[in-house]
């Protein structure tokens, strides 16, 4: 009789656990890797940075504990930027979501065309920053731009637009709204597409008018994709710096100075790492708690 | 009688779309709607007619008023002037944008694809915890990581390179979360299929799930795309020779030093945003579906 090989056993032997499960983890190899050196190890490693007086010019770089934290509590600019940037993202979410609810709820009911408006709607949505910047800062110029032709035209006096503080914040709003609330509209649109539409045949039928509706059975469903939109519209517009950044720098004075434009001028201007890292986890922090209010507010469950 | 009478009166087919439906009472709100409608529309366009005609108008004419949407005497002179301007290398900074572009895109779907294969149909231990541990860095804002990333570009000397601007994206997580989605969709049945004609787990990543999702990938790809094009602020503080500018960069350093001429400034902005136009008309369907299924933002 002869022996087995150990070649012959391992035939019909099951493979081991680890064998098998081996390339599942090749797939995420790849991922893992960028995982950690571009995001969770930068988040990690940005805290770090913001414990000290981190000069990226200086070889030596002093502990401070949570001195930049203290430093930003105590930091006029910053409440001032942050004041602006509030300001700017109340404006610009509730003008999209204004805009956008009222433009969704009319091209919901199919008019002539209303292919070519939604697509026109999203047209300013895909373009750069840098783009609109340009555009609109010629629109509102003051001596030859297109609204003071317009005003011009129609027999009122002319303004500088982005030259003065009254005007400035509300016109970056009125910008920034040109600009996205094709986003926000697409997504009411989606969600009033997904309404029933046997809940309004038999609204009609039990006499509710069109406003009726509208305020009991359109608004209520519509709450979930309002608490999205408003959500990331106003983490998308807290983090202002384009706009401002090409059509103001700031100006008039710091009256358009953003939050993230003076984490650009603490971190490449004057090269403090560690303040402007501080800067960013404030920015976070504010985020989510924005966030967590708007969950509070407009969460909750929809019934059908 | 009274009941034949009742079947006499108009009744409105609510399943045909308002314009179709031959009441007089609405066809008024199917007007009214337009009225409200097209104001809006005019407002979208008027600002990208004005940056066009205002790229080809002479330079002695773009402080005209009237404002003129079609320029009287039509001229590429801005259009000549931005290419040959030695300072301002927009060729080069197009090119830019279209290698930095077209590598996230790749680079993007590549890792993505892969990671979501592994997450939304492979089974190992540990799988649902490291999707939540990554889906949880969504809440953390990526301004916080610029400054760190800055500093290891640095000591890795990748500032002022292409790597600078592709490789970070490979982190990106809203793919992975998109694509999972749609590969869970995919019904198993076919990848059982693939197995017993002795695929293995890449091969039907591969040839089996891969082709079945075209329609996601390109929507992804496009979005990725346009995202990479049109970014402004990593690409401004991780370059600075004027030579490896992107557009978006480009365009802001002639809006701030002193190039005062109009049409320049504008004819720069319609050459960054005529590709993003072309890629927005041909895949308008991907996107606007992307949006509307996904709420995919496409910035």
């Amino acid at each position: 009789m002869a022996a087995i090989s150990p070649e012959q056993r391992r035939i019909g032997k099951p493979m081991p656990r680890w064998r098998k499960l081996l390339p599942n983890y090749l797939f995420l190899v790849p991922y893992f890797v960028f995982f950690f050196l571009f995001l969770a190890g930068p988040n990690v490693y940005g805290f770090y940075i913001s414990l000290f007086n981190w000069d990226i010019l200086l070889p030596n770089k002093p502990y401070l504990g949570f001195g930049n934290y203290q430093e930003l509590w105590l930091d006029k600019l910053w409440w001032l930027s942050l004041r602006n940037t509030v300001l700017f993202a109340a404006l610009t979410v509730g003008g999209n979501v204004l805009l956008g609810l009222f433009a969704s709820v009319l091209v919901k009911q199919q008019p002539p065309g209303h292919q070519i408006l939604r697509f026109l709607f999203y047209t300013p949505v895909v373009l750069s920053v840098a783009v609109m910047g340009v555009i609109l800062a010629r629109v509102f110029n003051t001596e030859f731009g297109l609204l003071n032709y317009y005003v011009d035209l129609v027999g009122l006096s002319t303004q500088k637009w982005l030259g003065e503080q009254r005007f400035v914040i509300p016109i970056l709003s009125l910008s920034t709204v040109w600009w996205t609330f094709g986003f926000p509209f697409l997504v009411f649109l989606a969600g009033l597409l997904n309404i029933p539409e046997p809940i309004y045949e038999a609204a009609r039928i039990d006499g509710v008018n069109r406003l009726q509706s509208f305020t009991h059975i359109t608004l209520p469903l519509l709450k979930p994709v309002t608490l999205f939109i408003v959500v990331t519209q106003f983490i998308a517009h807290f983090k202002v710096f384009g706009q401002m950044w090409i059509m103001t720098l700031g100006g008039p004075g710091n009256s358009s100075y953003s939050v993230v434009m003076y984490l650009y001028d603490v971190g490449w201007r004057f090269f403090r790492m560690g303040y402007a890292s501080s800067l960013a986890f404030g920015l976070a922090a504010i985020i989510l708690v924005v966030t967590l209010i708007n969950f509070r507010f407009l969460g909750g469950r929809v019934e059908y | 009688m009274a009941i034949e009478t009742r079947t006499q009166e108009p009744t409105v087919d609510y399943s045909l779309p308002f314009w179709k439906r031959k009441t007089v009472l609405h066809r008024i709100d199917m007007a009214v709607i337009l009225l409200l409608l097209i104001p809006i529309a005019i407002a979208t366009i008027l600002p990208l007619a004005y940056m066009f005609s205002q790229a080809f108008t002479p330079e002695d004419q773009v402080r005209n008023w009237p404002v003129e949407y079609i320029p009287r005497e039509p001229t590429l002179d801005s259009f000549k002037l931005l290419v040959t301007w030695p300072n301002l290398p927009i060729m080069r900074w197009m090119l830019n944008s279209f290698i930095v572009s077209t590598s996230v895109t790749a680079l993007v779907l590549t890792i993505n694809s892969l990671t979501a294969y592994a997450f939304g149909r492979l089974e190992f231990p540990g799988r649902d915890f490291l999707f939540i541990f990554v889906l949880t860095t969504l809440m953390i804002p990526g301004e916080v990581t610029l400054i760190p990333t800055f500093v290891i570009m640095r000591r890795l000397e990748w500032l002022d390179t292409y790597n600078a601007l592709i490789w970070p994206a490979g982190a990106g997580v809203f793919g992975i979360f998109l694509l999972r989605q749609f590969f869970q969709s995919i019904p198993r049945e076919l990848e059982d299929a693939a197995i017993i004609d002795g695929c293995g787990k890449f091969g039907t990543y591969w040839r089996i799930v891969l082709p079945l999702s075209r329609s996601a990938l390109i929507a992804l790809g496009i979005f990725t795309f346009l995202g990479s094009w049109n970014d402004l602020f990593w690409p401004l503080i991780a370059l600075n020779s004027n030579e490896m500018r992107t557009l978006p960069v480009g365009l802001s350093i002639l809006q701030h030093e002193g190039y005062t001429m109009q049409g320049l400034g504008m004819a720069a902005a319609a050459l960054t945003t005529v590709p993003v136009l072309i890629l927005y008309g041909i895949f308008q369907r991907h996107i606007i579906q992307g949006v509307m299924v996904t709420g995919l933002t496409g910035r």
